[in-house]
């Protein structure tokens, strides 16, 4: 693809998310009450205790406002997308293009979350202002790890939200699929606990898997839990996860093609 | 070799099979049946450069099947189609870049952001040169009369101003075939008549190749110098227009409102043998007659002659009559 489409694709969907703008701060209002919902929970349980798991409760504190960064990153609208164009057919209309349909997709996700992901962090700007004691990268290099970490989030939950909506070709309604990858995703991102609260079981699990990358790793890197090998070891680890789940989709995406070209949809 | 080529051009679809009830629907989940329908079943197409071809047949005919495969979204079961020179299915990127396409049902615009940025994308999407863009945007602005709506997002546009939209977004990277499902289904006759000139004087002028299908024969009679008519997947008739009409629309009837009764069915009979002769009253003739065999002038004439005529017209078939009547069963095109 010619990279003034992708840029051209990636403005128009920057376009588009200002349209749906009120439809996305009503979004945001939502995780936002998610997240003071978890707020007041950890509150309880650090009642009178230093520390829970390993984590103070500034850090818990922090970790709280990753997790809602890396959420506002990608709105409700931008993951359904793709499984919306599978499942009322306009993706006969991306077949007549001369674009190659995941790229195509990575251009507009990329745009909206250009707005989105700006909105999100204008809304943490302001709590932050408020609340205390957040803790913060402590050198402008921890910070460009962060950087790297949360863009490795994106590039995973991109992966992650591509192959489920692809998987709307097998099946006729998107609400079980994407509920279901949100419910998954958030156990194992560490969105709704932190993996170091998981029994080891299940920490290990989460540790061979790709959710980790959206919110553990990031969350991981700002919080600067570990040192500059074990972190740079985690951003490697998380964009090795991007690139297998993009050949992934890529696999899937050709399968899909062959499938809906030959049998009709 | 013809623009457009397809031989024995079949597609096979799959069809589960259920047993009626829900005790059918569970069966279904451990033993699956399927039966194989041909959607189309070994069409030969010719489609020469810069000719408008009208693809017509009742719903399920096979239409939107052998479109689908032309542009290279389907994959035929057996036979073959170039495109160009072009398997579209094997070389669909290639393909997608030299046609256009417009879904009567179906939108190409983005829904919440101006025309003119959707129109700017495609733009980028096709590299068109700037000097083309520009060309052709501000031919079509004018034609289509874009400039009221051009500003505005594919969600506030009425379906006639979508559709103008639709027709310019299809055409803006000089496409030499462009692939017309039911472009006026649902507008009303000025939109109508605009979408029609707009795409005869395109015709006309790029020499650009056009497939339509249709259920409008002023779509046909207006636009298409050639008709194609399937039905269950075969196709039952290739030809011009007019041949389908000198063929099949032949029968007039002229019907004469008469001052005073007068009873001279003999008297027709006799002057023209070949023609039906009624009468629906004492005070009105019916005349149904070839007009190969017989003029409209020689009827009147006889009539004038034998009665005091106050009044006459005349019902001549149309192309949509011909058309339901094949629809119908009641005509064999192949066997006549």
């Amino acid at each position: 693809m010619q990279p003034r489409a992708f840029v051209s694709l990636m403005n128009r969907a920057m376009q588009n998310t200002f349209a749906y703008r009120t439809s996305y701060i009503i979004t945001l209002l939502t995780y936002f009450i998610s997240i003071l919902s978890l707020y007041a929970l950890w509150t309880a349980i650090f009642d009178g205790r230093d520390q829970v798991a390993g984590m103070s409760w500034n850090q818990m504190k922090s970790y709280l406002l990753i997790t809602f960064m890396t959420n506002s990153l990608l709105s409700w609208y931008s993951e359904t997308r793709i499984a919306t164009k599978i499942l009322d057919g306009s993706v006969a209309v991306d077949l007549l293009k001369p674009l190659d349909f995941q790229k195509a997709r990575l251009a507009e996700t990329l745009g909206s979350c250009a707005v989105e992901g700006g909105l999100g962090l204008l809304f943490i700007a302001v709590i932050s202002a408020f609340a205390s004691d957040i803790i913060t990268p402590h050198s402008p290099f921890a910070w460009l790890l962060f950087a790297l970490g949360l863009a490795g989030s994106l590039a995973v939950k991109f992966g992650i939200v591509y192959l489920a909506g692809l998987l709307c070709f097998w099946s006729t309604g998107s609400h079980g699929i994407i509920w279901s990858r949100i419910a998954i995703t958030n156990l194992l991102s560490g969105g709704l606990i932190p993996l170091a609260f998981f029994p080891d079981w299940l920490a290990q699990w989460a540790s061979v898997l790709p959710f980790q990358g959206i919110v553990h790793t990031p969350a991981t890197l700002f919080l600067d839990q570990v040192g500059t090998s074990e972190a740079i070891k985690l951003i490697a680890v998380q964009w090795g996860w991007a690139i297998a789940l993009w050949w992934a989709g890529k696999g899937l995406w050709q399968w899909a093609v062959r499938k809906i070209t030959i049998h009709g949809g | 070799m013809s623009f457009i080529e397809a031989s024995q051009l079949t597609k096979v679809f799959r069809q589960a099979v259920k047993d009626p009830g829900l005790k059918g629907a569970v069966k279904h989940l451990f033993t699956q049946k399927y039966v194989d329908k041909s959607a189309v079943a070994g069409i030969n197409l010719r489609i020469e450069e810069g000719e408008t071809v009208a693809y017509v047949g009742p719903n399920g005919a096979g239409k939107s099947t052998t479109i689908k495969m032309l542009t290279g979204i389907l994959a035929p079961s057996s036979g073959t189609i170039r495109v160009g020179g072009l398997d579209p299915y094997k070389r669909r990127m290639e393909n997608t870049k030299r046609i256009g396409t417009v879904f009567g049902q179906r939108t190409q615009l983005w829904w919440d952001i101006p025309i003119v940025e959707s129109f700017s994308l495609l733009k980028d999407i096709y590299a068109i040169p700037d000097d083309v863009y520009k060309r052709n945007l501000d031919e079509f602005r004018e034609l289509l009369g874009l400039d009221e709506f051009l500003h505005l997002s594919a969600r506030k546009l009425s379906l006639g101003q979508r559709m103008r939209a639709d027709l310019a977004a299809a055409l803006l990277h000089d496409p030499s075939v462009v692939f017309l499902d039911e472009p006026t289904i649902g507008l009303d006759l000025a939109v109508k008549q605009r979408i029609r000139e707009f795409i005869k004087k395109i015709n006309r002028e790029r020499r650009t190749t056009l497939l339509l299908t249709t259920h409008d024969l002023g779509d046909i009679e207006d636009l298409c110098d050639r008709l194609i008519i399937i039905d269950h997947g075969t196709l039952i008739y290739d030809g011009t227009l007019a041949s389908v009409k000198d063929r099949f629309a032949r029968e007039r009837t002229i019907h004469f409102q008469l001052n005073t009764p007068v009873h001279v069915a003999s008297a027709w009979t006799d002057a023209f043998p070949d023609i039906a002769f009624s009468q629906a009253s004492p005070l009105e003739w019916n005349v149904r007659f070839d007009r190969f065999q017989v003029t409209a002038a020689e009827i009147v004439t006889h009539a004038l002659k034998s009665a005091d005529i106050i009044d006459f017209r005349m019902d001549e078939p149309d192309i949509e009559h011909v058309i339901k009547q094949v629809y119908e069963g009641r005509l064999d095109l192949k066997e006549a």
